[in-house]
């Protein structure tokens, strides 16, 4: 209703009412799918799930002294005693059941250098389940982010008569529900 | 005729010279232009126009910041925060991690910063408000004790929260993973 107001002067308010809707549309969208969707941490708690085991293992290129048996060969109660030998608690809040159902895992495999096909001493510890989901590359696929994140980590280390070995270790995490928006 | 001719000269001999035109062609134009009954147009569509560009612009400003300073997005935040700290951590550390926005938030929602971080047993909880809260796990089987919130000289908390990191009771370990 102002005075000398043009018809062009009408179109333009309508177009620049148009251009401050899709702006804010889109700031208020944005902010919505950044803040809306959880941090997803899991890869970084896997590397450091990872590198934690590696220093377990190895130290200082050597192979922890408890793997070691008396009668020569790697000693089965490391694989019984992992948690308190290597300082790890594995449970869960109780948040989505994770109390009753382990969101972590590793798998720890020994090798001579002679035969890296064949593990000659094995770790395996919390909720294998999620092993497969290591396997999943495709990051197409939809449901990629609610799969378990894992790291694979390869190292050498030299057992007491100078021995050495390739130890692949693979850790995972799960904890989807509280990284990746379902 | 003797009229145009009488103007005519008026106007010849009072014009000044002529290396001094421009500036009285300013003094003229000044006249001009800030003369006391002078209406200029006001651009009254122009002015409402950039006064609700600016308004618009201001909600936007602060819904981003209300967004990232929401008490969800920081008690999440800070939760897994302190858990990658746990579990990177070893045993004699003492970490202090910045939570001067939580701090200000808490404070928002009459919340005691004090009681904004706990931890029992592998998992972390922090709370910004009294409806509320974010919890998570770590792997590393060490004892973060009580955390608590610094204080500067005069005793006011200054925003970091003291998070000492020990080792844990090797037979409690056993029990826990059984």
């Amino acid at each position: 209703m102002i005075k000398g107001k043009t018809g062009t002067d009408k179109v333009v308010s309508v177009y620049w009412f148009a251009v401050i809707v899709i702006i804010a549309g889109g700031v208020f969208a944005m902010a919505y799918s950044f803040y809306g969707h959880p941090y997803d941490v899991r890869e970084i708690e896997g590397d450091i799930l990872a590198n934690k085991i590696a220093d377990c293992i190895s130290v200082q290129g050597r192979l922890n002294e408890k793997l070691h048996s008396e009668s020569g060969g790697f000693d089965g109660n490391f694989s019984d005693d992992f948690y308190s030998i290597c300082n790890f608690n594995f449970n869960s809040e109780s948040d989505y059941g994770w109390d009753k159902t382990a969101q972590y895992f590793t798998e720890i495999n020994f090798y001579n250098l002679s035969d890296t096909e064949n593990s000659v001493f094995e770790i395996k510890k919390g909720n294998m389940n999620y092993k497969q989901d290591c396997y999943m590359t495709d990051k197409k696929n939809k449901d990629y982010k609610k799969f378990a994140k894992c790291s694979e980590k390869r190292i050498y280390a030299l057992d007491d008569s100078g021995k050495q070995y390739l130890i692949k270790i693979l850790a995972g995490v799960a904890k989807t529900e509280k990284n990746v928006k379902l | 005729m003797k009229k145009l001719v009488k103007n005519f000269a008026h106007f010849y001999y009072s014009r000044p010279p002529a290396h001094k035109m421009p500036e009285a062609f300013a003094k003229i134009n000044s006249r001009n232009l800030f003369r006391k009954n002078s209406r200029g147009t006001i651009l009254i569509e122009n002015v409402i126009f950039i006064i609700l560009n600016v308004i618009f612009l201001s909600i936007i400003i602060l819904f981003l910041a209300r967004q990232s300073s929401g008490a969800y997005v920081l008690e999440e935040s800070y939760a897994k925060q302190i858990a990658l700290i746990a579990d990177y951590g070893k045993p004699d550390m003492l970490v202090k991690i910045d939570l001067s926005k939580g701090m200000k938030v808490a404070e928002n929602n009459k919340f005691n910063f004090a009681d904004a971080v706990n931890v029992d047993g592998n998992v972390v909880h922090v709370k910004l408000r009294d409806d509320g809260g974010y919890s998570y796990s770590f792997f590393n089987n060490v004892d973060l004790g009580e955390p608590y919130p610094d204080t500067d000289e005069n005793g006011n908390y200054n925003g970091l929260y003291v998070i000492t990191i020990s080792e844990k009771n090797v037979l409690e370990n056993e029990a826990q993973n059984d």
